[in-house]
């Protein structure tokens, strides 16, 4: 371990920022980047990180084991939809308040698609995603143009728009029914049971993880970071920062998309719930939870969140939104690194401890 | 004629509530920096709070309408000195998340006390009548609404310009930079402006009872139309944010009322209206472009 | 080096822990049946609905309590000839959520071991619902859900349409209200399938009651602003004016139409008041000074003969309130379905399913009930109720009084073309 990672590990103790750059922050100095737990895990030696590999993907073929099949598809949608979020709040700076518009769209496509052409479920949501993508790409170009609490007002305001377009558009949408009895096709294969079909998008989950991962690692994603962080001087270096804002919502439109339309085929069906503004919110719970730009801590989120609702609802106890809220709230205040930030950052200073 | 004018009677009671709502997100906006998600809940406790004083206190609605905005403006003092305080230094998102989850708690306590069903709320017996314009008549309570939101907006409008504190939350709100450079000490107005804000909240909301479905979500939606009414004023404009309540309502109104066959354009038009603003004019119809970041 | 050791130690440690949160208590595959006719030699009835939200309660916990009733009810009755003494509920909130009443209707007969799912409000989750107990070979048996399509294109073998549905309720208020209130119609109604469905269903009632709609508005659908004045000031400007004003909103949405509606005064300028959809929670929660002299369909009132009110003072006793018909029904259907095993000797869904088809019943919900095995539609008497006005209410919740009953052949549609079990 190196001098220079110690030292940036430390300023890490004091994360003031969201990892955005608001213009409504009067504050004239610019706090130091907060690294990523993800950058800091990249940074431990190989085996470090393929031991953690390896039990992430233990933990992932095993879960429909121990956990209810159906959750453990809820997981994975939800896992992909807060990496989505993550990619922009964490890593570009900017907090989406209307993620549910490309999560919400992409279900309906993927769902209507998998409807009316009969396409095997892998390619449904692939035009799904695609669909997503597309819708991110307008509202991104208006969207990037502001930043901070600006930027969350303004992609909540689109994506109550696509709420009430869906919401009207009832010929096509069903309306308030919801788009009933989406097939799960695939080449024939008899997916019906949530066992076999939680396999069956493993595969494409760990892609698009993998794909968001290998996106912040690029230099394309370096880039982002130094736009999240100064955006002035990213700007003066010649950076077209618009463009680069723009390319991340789209990337991040299609993960949710992805997610999303994975989400229609696992229900096999689509409500008007997956485009209000309260899932916008639940993504950003999940990614705060889990820890803002730390890429895996919003898989932990989705876990963590989903399995949480799923046994409240069983509970009897039916004050769900005070535990959600009475954590967030606690998380928000006293652990703004959230889980995957709290644990890598204890681990690291542990570590550092053992060294002096 | 005399049904446009009935209609637009109606924008302006609709557009009192948002004006109020927005009035209060722009003092705490410009003040702390804070867009308060937890504004509809406390509109919603409002309403709350004096139908418990009247079922159970037989407080009537007049001594509700002193009572829940003191009550839960010291309510929010309180909560801004414990949590709000500390989050302020830090990214402002941090405490529009905050908000975000007290409104979630502030919702599920009222209703594993008091239910989901909406709760009875009688309107006072004084204004339950109707008042002649000889071209219509008009609920007495609207006209009440309506007359008591303009005094009220005037009466703020009077303390921001004319008093002391008025000039020092203006100027903190409006050239946060300047006041700061002149070294005028905004910090311990804070509360106190927080407080009013919440107030604000409250008083809309014992106002919504006599004519609202007072349940523990009915302020849920209404916060979202009511950031967007904020932000095509301006946030953290004063008076933008009251004229684009009014407006709003306005607006809203007609749309029901002559386009009632696309029932899409009365619900959207707040939202492309807001994307508008923030494209054309970023800072809001009447705010004021601060120094980009 | 030790750090790293303790770096992944901790990191191992976090996946793990994390792994073992979310599995909590999960595992437990399902039931083995033994050599009895009953799986696991037991029977698990399901409760589904809204325990959080705008149907709580309406529904919601209080309808487990009056299957637990009928559980109680129906072992007192059969004593040690009783198929299985072992008969347990379980129940989930579905929070009106379709996607969550997924998930906990396939986690309830997968891992609760449930036999059969009853209540289900909201149409998109009720639809949703029935998709699983087909495909699962469950009994579902829909009280809280309107919508006819659970008896029309949506139908299956499994699914039972309970309580009541849109036609019901249109048939009932628009055909008496127009013989005794009066002919012309303003109609408001919420945008959506579920106002667009009673709409419909209310225009054709009122026609064939020899009554005609003047004017109708379909109102923004979830309508943030609350507000319903422009429809309002409208209706009484209407030619030729109207003399009943059927609103279709439900929930908050009516609370806030009726309380305008009383604002602008449309009561004294003649305007009369029709709901499609109300129950006795709503009429508790806007008083029934609000609403006195409004005229709707009721699917069942505590208060109607003796035989209600006994139960309903053994479900006060229980719960400390009084039952609307979602209680009643729920309590009848969860009777209904163990009499049902009780008869066949076993709890084979296909077994149950001719059992109950076309079965005649006469219970605490059901009068001159029957099983229609055409659509599974449960037919029964409905009833045209009036509120009272708050001088003639003689006790809490005694709100209304039954101005006809509507004999069970009329009160539901005909069995639809649409539906092939």
């Amino acid at each position: 371990m190196s001098e220079r990672t110690e030292r940036s590990e430390g300023r890490e103790a004091m994360p003031g920022r969201l990892g955005v750059t608001s213009t409504v922050d009067t504050s004239p100095v610019k706090k130091a980047a907060p690294r990523s737990g993800l950058l800091a895990v990249a940074r431990a030696p190989g085996w470090v990180r393929y031991a953690l590999l390896a039990a992430g993907l233990l933990a992932a073929l095993w879960l429909p084991n121990g956990l209810y099949p159906a959750v453990a598809v809820d997981i994975l949608c939800w896992a992909l939809f807060a990496v989505s979020v993550d990619l922009l709040l964490g890593f570009t700076g900017l907090m989406s308040f209307g993620h549910a518009a490309f999560w919400g769209t992409s279900a309906y496509v993927t769902g209507l698609v998998a409807i009316h052409a009969g396409l095997p479920f892998p390619a449904a949501v692939l035009v799904g995603a695609l669909a997503a993508a597309l819708l991110a790409l307008p509202i991104g170009y208006l969207a990037v143009k502001r930043t901070g609490i600006y930027f969350a007002m303004v992609t909540l305001a689109f994506a109550q728009l696509v709420y009430y377009v869906a919401n009207e558009w009832r010929s096509v949408t069903q309306g308030e029914n919801g788009l009933q009895g989406v097939p799960r096709a695939f080449f024939g294969a008899d997916l019906t049971d949530d066992y076999y079909f939680y396999y069956a998008i493993l595969p494409i989950v760990l892609l698009g993880l993998l794909a968001a991962w290998r996106i912040v690692h690029s230099p394309f994603g370096r880039v982002l970071v130094g736009i999240r962080d100064n955006p002035a001087r990213a700007r003066a270096l010649g950076y077209p920062v618009h463009r680069y804002k723009l390319t991340a919502f789209v990337l991040s439109g299609f993960l949710a998309g992805l997610g999303g339309g994975l989400f229609a085929v696992g229900h096999r069906f689509v409500s008007l719930d997956v485009l209000h503004w309260t899932t916008s919110g639940k993504a950003v719970i999940v990614v705060v939870l889990g820890g803002i730009g730390t890429l895996w801590g919003g898989v932990l989120g989705a876990a963590l969140v989903v399995r949480l609702e799923d046994w409240l609802s069983f509970s009897g106890f039916e004050a769900i939104g005070l535990v959600t809220g009475g954590i967030f709230v606690l998380v928000v205040l006293l652990f703004r690194r959230g889980v995957w930030g709290t644990v890598a950052h204890l681990a690291r200073r542990r570590g550092a401890a053992r060294r002096e | 004629m005399s049904g446009f004018l009935q209609n637009t009677f109606n924008g302006l009671v609709g557009g009192a509530f948002y004006a109020l709502l927005a009035l209060g997100l722009a003092v705490i906006f410009g003040m702390l920096r804070v867009v308060n998600f937890a504004h509809g809940a406390f509109y919603m406790l409002g309403a709350f709070g004096a139908y418990v004083l009247l079922a159970e206190a037989g407080v009537p609605f007049w001594a509700a309408l002193v009572i829940m905005p003191l009550a839960l403006g010291l309510l929010g003092m309180a909560l801004e000195r414990a949590v709000i305080h500390r989050l302020t230094r830090l990214d402002p998102l941090y405490n529009f998340l905050l908000t975000f989850g007290l409104t979630l708690i502030l919702q599920d306590l009222v209703k594993s006390r008091y239910g989901v069903q909406s709760s009875p709320y009688a309107t006072p017996a004084e204004l339950s009548g109707t008042v002649d314009f000889g071209l219509f008549d008009f609920p007495t309570y609207r006209v009440f609404i309506l007359g008591f939101t303009v005094l009220l907006c005037a009466a703020v409008w009077w303390v921001l310009g004319r008093t002391r504190i008025g000039m020092v939350v203006r100027a903190a709100t409006e050239r946060p930079e300047l006041t700061r450079a002149f070294g005028i000490d905004v910090g311990r107005w804070v509360t106190p402006v927080f407080g009013f804000g919440i107030a604000l909240a409250g008083l809309a909301g014992v106002l919504a009872a006599p004519m609202r479905a007072v349940n523990p979500l009915m302020g849920a939606d209404l916060i979202i139309v009511v950031f967007a009414v904020v932000v095509i004023g301006g946030l953290g404009s004063i008076f933008g944010s009251v004229a684009a309540g009014f407006g709003i309502g306005l607006i809203q109104a007609w749309g029901e009322a002559y386009l009632s066959d696309y029932p899409l354009v009365s619900q959207t038009v707040v939202f492309v209206v807001m994307a508008a603003v923030l494209l054309w004019r970023p800072a809001g119809l009447f705010g004021r472009e601060e120094a980009p970041a | 080096m030790k750090g790293m050791t303790m770096r992944r130690s901790v990191g191992v440690a976090a996946a793990s822990a994390a792994a073992l949160l979310v599995a909590g208590c999960g595992g437990g595959g399902p039931q083995s049946g033994g050599d009895s006719k009953l799986t696991g030699d037991k029977i698990v009835l399901g409760v589904l609905n809204d325990q959080s939200g705008a149907y709580s309660e309406l529904s919601g916990r209080n309808s487990v309590k009056a299957v637990e009733m009928a559980i109680a009810d129906f072992k007192a009755k059969h004593g040690d000839d009783a198929v299985t003494k072992d008969i347990s509920v379980e129940t989930a909130d579905h929070q009106n959520k379709p996607d969550v009443a997924n998930s906990k209707a396939q986690e309830m007969v997968d891992r609760k071991g449930v036999d059969a799912i009853l209540d289900v409000p909201t149409s998109s989750a009720a639809l949703k619902v029935a998709d699983v107990a087909k495909e699962k070979k469950k009994l579902y048996f829909n009280i809280g859900a309107a919508t006819t399509d659970l008896t029309g294109k949506s139908c299956n073998k499994y699914t039972f349409h309970y309580a009541y549905d849109t036609y019901m309720l249109a048939h009932g208020t628009g055909t008496v209200t127009t013989e005794q209130v009066g002919k012309n119609w303003y109609i408001l109604y919420p945008n959506y399938a579920f106002g667009q469905d009673m709409e419909k269903s209310f225009t054709a009632a009122i026609g064939a009651a020899g009554g005609q709609v003047v004017g109708k508005d379909g109102a923004p659908f979830p309508n943030t602003s609350g507000d319903y004045s422009s429809f309002l000031l409208k209706a009484p400007t209407l030619n030729p004016k109207p003399q009943v004003l059927g609103t279709m909103q439900a929930g908050a949405e009516l609370v806030n139409v009726v309380k305008q509606y009383n604002e602008f005064k449309l009561r004294e300028k003649g305007v009369g008041l029709a709901v499609g959809l109300m129950f006795i929670t709503d009429i508790h929660s806007l008083t029934p000074a609000a609403l006195a002299g409004t005229t709707y369909t009721d699917a069942w009132y505590w208060n109607f003969d003796k035989q209600n009110r006994e139960w309903a003072d053994r479900f006060q006793s229980e719960t400390g309130t009084r039952p609307s018909f979602a209680h009643a029904a729920n309590y009848s259907a969860a009777m209904q379905y163990l009499e049902a095993v009780q008869a066949a000797g076993t709890d084979d869904a296909d077994a149950v399913v001719k059992e109950l088809e076309g079965k005649e019943i006469n219970d605490l919900f059901l009068r001159n009930g029957k099983i229609r095995a055409e659509d599974h539609r449960v037919v029964h008497d409905a009833y045209l109720a009036q509120v009272k006005p708050q001088a003639e209410v003689k006790e809490p919740w005694d709100y209304v009084k039954i101005l006809k009953t509507i004999p069970a052949a009329e009160a539901f549609r005909a069995p639809s073309a649409d539906c092939k079990l």
